[in-house]
């Protein structure tokens, strides 16, 4: 008998009904840990998508154009010159272009009657700025009101900091890029649910009333931000409009897989002045946050790794036992002309069957529990909302990682499985059948 | 030189009507007030600066503070509180750079960045450049407490970049000392509001005259209402320093 034979997957699953409590607990066991790696991996899954749609709409294209323009060696600013001009050089070198917007970027002093904060600034033109309305939750205010020039936009936590409410007049103190202290008077038009860390230090305004702030004119921006159709295509659209800018004649800062705040140092030691651009894709610009993404990973494959390591124990533990209580009928099998590979095939089947049934199970558990506890909108802790991106508790299960959870976890479990039947498929008939066990 | 500039001021001050002060003689009101100040050889200072802000435990700092004036070099070095303690500034060429000791890195900050989180500027412990920096204009008499002054509208002129582009100075009429300075942003906003209640003198070897520096001046932030800074100037020393202490490798040393 081989493992294709239809009378050994039925020998292998008459063996597990007929000892049905152990069965019951081991796939009880495994279909636990099955359900455990489809939600792990479903939040996984769930925190990726929302930092990707966060980022991806409040501090960053799909890709950026943006750059820094220096007036002597030792002072840059985070500014595009002229860019009009970058855009239509944009529009041509990228047909796989869904929309771009022009971003203001700032670093500021945010002042009410009651207190203060330091927050980055992104200036927008909301009219024009489709996605920005998907990932936005207002709770109070009219997001429409950010086209007026003094109006500006703040996080439900930032409000709450700084213990404002619509309508309340507060400052914005920066010095502009020639170091001159500046003031604008702003009106608080709205205020947006958090979207976890990326909601703590940014605020929105309008985009004229940056202007006015840092004493730039219409031709300045802070970055062009590319929203393609597929988000798949970055790294050769990113590729492209470098070389598309160098012969256009804009001068390129070499790659750096950073946000473009952590190369003020970099670009301020090199001896060059006037206007040089920058492409970064959105994973670059959210590379201080992808840590969580990566720390999250590495904590679930060592929870996941331990938890097989456990029952993988039990798992041999009570395959030993239960070829110790079938040593006679190994015998008997043996001396009816079995082969040592065909014992050694029957209790692998054993186990994938054993593997398979509690992953399958598992994993409708795990798919329904994922599907529950998003469609539960589970309001998470403050802390919490830091690391998530989101308010609200997000697994999202995909088809490919479920597959992958019941794959994996019967396979490891088939191989646990191994031993054993190794150990059974040696024993001699004789010796088997006068067993007394 | 220095007489005339100061006889030209004096002559300013005292004249009956103020308002019709030429523009040379506004002029030698910010020359005399620099020159005043001015140390032609080196310059140290210990000072205490408190830090009051709203919802936070007030803060003194204590730190030195070096300038040789001839080479425009400035260095600014924390004593104390611990962990404060081997912060410094030190400014080289038209650069400020900061220093922290926790992770031994120099990072470059713009002239008009605050000192040490606080509401105090570079050009608070720097020598006063306001001849060179700005133009000056009649603002006005007014009676500061028991003080008459004469206040003056300070503008920065083109293409000097500056903290604050506009400036209100009251001078003392009896002794031309600054009293009250105040800071307007851009926008026009009032920013910050400076009193230097304590003048006091030290006759410099070098300068063959006396060289003017504020034993006191209060802070107050007018956008942040709640925050000020007080900075109490202590044993200011004119003797030389040594030659190559303006250096990175020097404050380094001071840090360890």
């Amino acid at each position: 008998m081989t493992l294709f034979d239809r009378m050994l997957w039925l020998i292998a699953f008459r063996s597990l009904m007929q000892h049905r409590l152990r069965t019951l607990l081991l796939g009880t066991a495994i279909a636990g840990v099955t359900a455990l790696l489809v939600t792990v991996t479903g939040m996984y899954v769930g925190i990726r998508t929302t930092l990707l749609v966060s980022a991806t709409t409040l501090m960053s294209g799909h890709v950026n154009v943006s750059g820094f323009y220096k007036a002597t060696a030792s002072q840059s600013s985070p500014v595009v010159t002229g860019y009009k001009k970058v855009r239509e050089v944009v529009q041509a070198a990228v047909p796989e272009l869904d929309y771009v917007v022009q971003r203001g970027r700032g670093w500021a002093k945010l002042v009410s009657d009651r207190g203060s904060a330091q927050v980055g600034i992104g200036g927008i033109d909301i009219a024009h700025e489709p996605g920005f309305r998907k990932v936005i939750t207002v709770q109070a205010g009219n997001l429409d009101d950010l086209n007026r020039p003094d109006g500006i936009l703040l996080f439900e936590e930032q409000a709450k900091r700084l213990e404002v409410k619509v309508g309340d007049v507060l400052t914005i103190v920066a010095p502009t890029f020639r170091g001159t202290n500046n003031t604008l008077d702003v009106t608080l038009v709205a205020i947006a649910s958090n979207i976890g860390m990326l909601s703590s230090w940014n605020i929105y305004m309008n985009d004229q009333g940056l202007r006015r702030l840092y004493q730039l004119n219409e031709e300045t921006t802070g970055a062009l931000q590319l929203y393609l159709k597929d988000i798949e295509q970055v790294p050769g659209v990113q590729e492209r409009l470098r070389v598309a800018l160098g012969r256009a004649g804009f001068e390129l800062l070499d790659p750096d897989a950073r946000p473009f705040w952590m190369k003020f140092d970099a670009v301020n030691r090199e001896s060059w002045t006037g206007q040089k651009l920058d492409v970064t894709n959105w994973e670059d610009e959210t590379a201080f946050v992808q840590w969580i993404v990566t720390a999250l990973t590495v904590m679930a494959t060592m929870l996941i790794a331990a938890l097989i390591a456990i029952i993988g124990v039990g798992i041999m533990n009570v395959m030993w036992i239960s070829i110790r209580e079938r040593t006679r009928e190994i015998g008997t099998l043996r001396a009816v002309g079995m082969q040592r590979t065909s014992v050694l095939a029957m209790f692998v089947a054993e186990g994938f069957l054993l593997g398979l049934l509690g992953t399958v199970g598992g994993g409708v558990v795990g798919l329904a529990l994922s599907l529950g506890l998003t469609a539960a909108e589970i309001a998470l802790p403050k802390s919490w909302q830091f690391v998530f991106f989101s308010e609200r508790l997000v697994v999202s299960p995909t088809a490919a990682w479920v597959l992958f959870s019941v794959g994996f976890i019967t396979l490891a479990i088939t191989a646990i499985s191994i031993i054993p039947s190794f150990l059974a498929a040696r024993l001699k008939p004789i010796t088997a059948m006068g067993h007394v066990g | 030189m220095h007489r005339f500039v100061s006889f030209l001021a004096v002559l300013a001050l005292s004249s009956p009507a103020l308002a019709d002060m030429t523009k040379e003689e506004l002029h030698a009101l910010l020359v005399e007030q620099d020159e005043r100040q001015r140390s032609s050889g080196d310059y140290k200072a210990l000072a205490y600066v408190e830090q009051k802000e709203k919802d936070k435990a007030d803060v003194v700092r204590e730190l030195l503070i070096f300038r040789r004036d001839a080479d425009d070099k400035l260095m600014l070095l924390f004593t104390k509180p611990k962990s404060e303690e081997g912060k410094g500034y030190l400014r080289l060429d038209k650069n400020l750079w900061s220093y922290d000791p926790n992770s031994g890195k120099w990072d470059r900050t713009t002239e008009r960045e605050r000192i040490g989180g606080t509401n105090s500027r570079r050009s608070d412990f720097d020598e006063s450049r306001l001849a060179e920096e700005y133009e000056p204009k009649f603002d006005g008499e007014e009676k500061l407490g028991k003080y008459e002054t004469i206040r003056l509208e300070l503008t920065v002129k083109p293409g000097v970049d500056v903290a604050y582009p506009v400036v209100k100075l009251w001078l003392d009429k009896a002794n031309h000392n600054v009293l009250k300075r105040q800071e307007f942003a851009l926008s026009g906003r009032l920013m910050r509001t400076a009193y230097y209640p304590k003048w006091q003198k030290l006759f410099s070897e070098s300068k063959k005259a006396d060289v003017w520096f504020p034993g006191e001046i209060r802070i107050f932030d007018e956008v942040e209402k709640s925050n000020s800074t007080l900075v109490l100037m202590r044993s200011v020393d004119l003797s030389p320093l040594d030659q190559n202490m303006f250096t990175k490798a020097w404050l380094e040393s001071k840090s360890r």
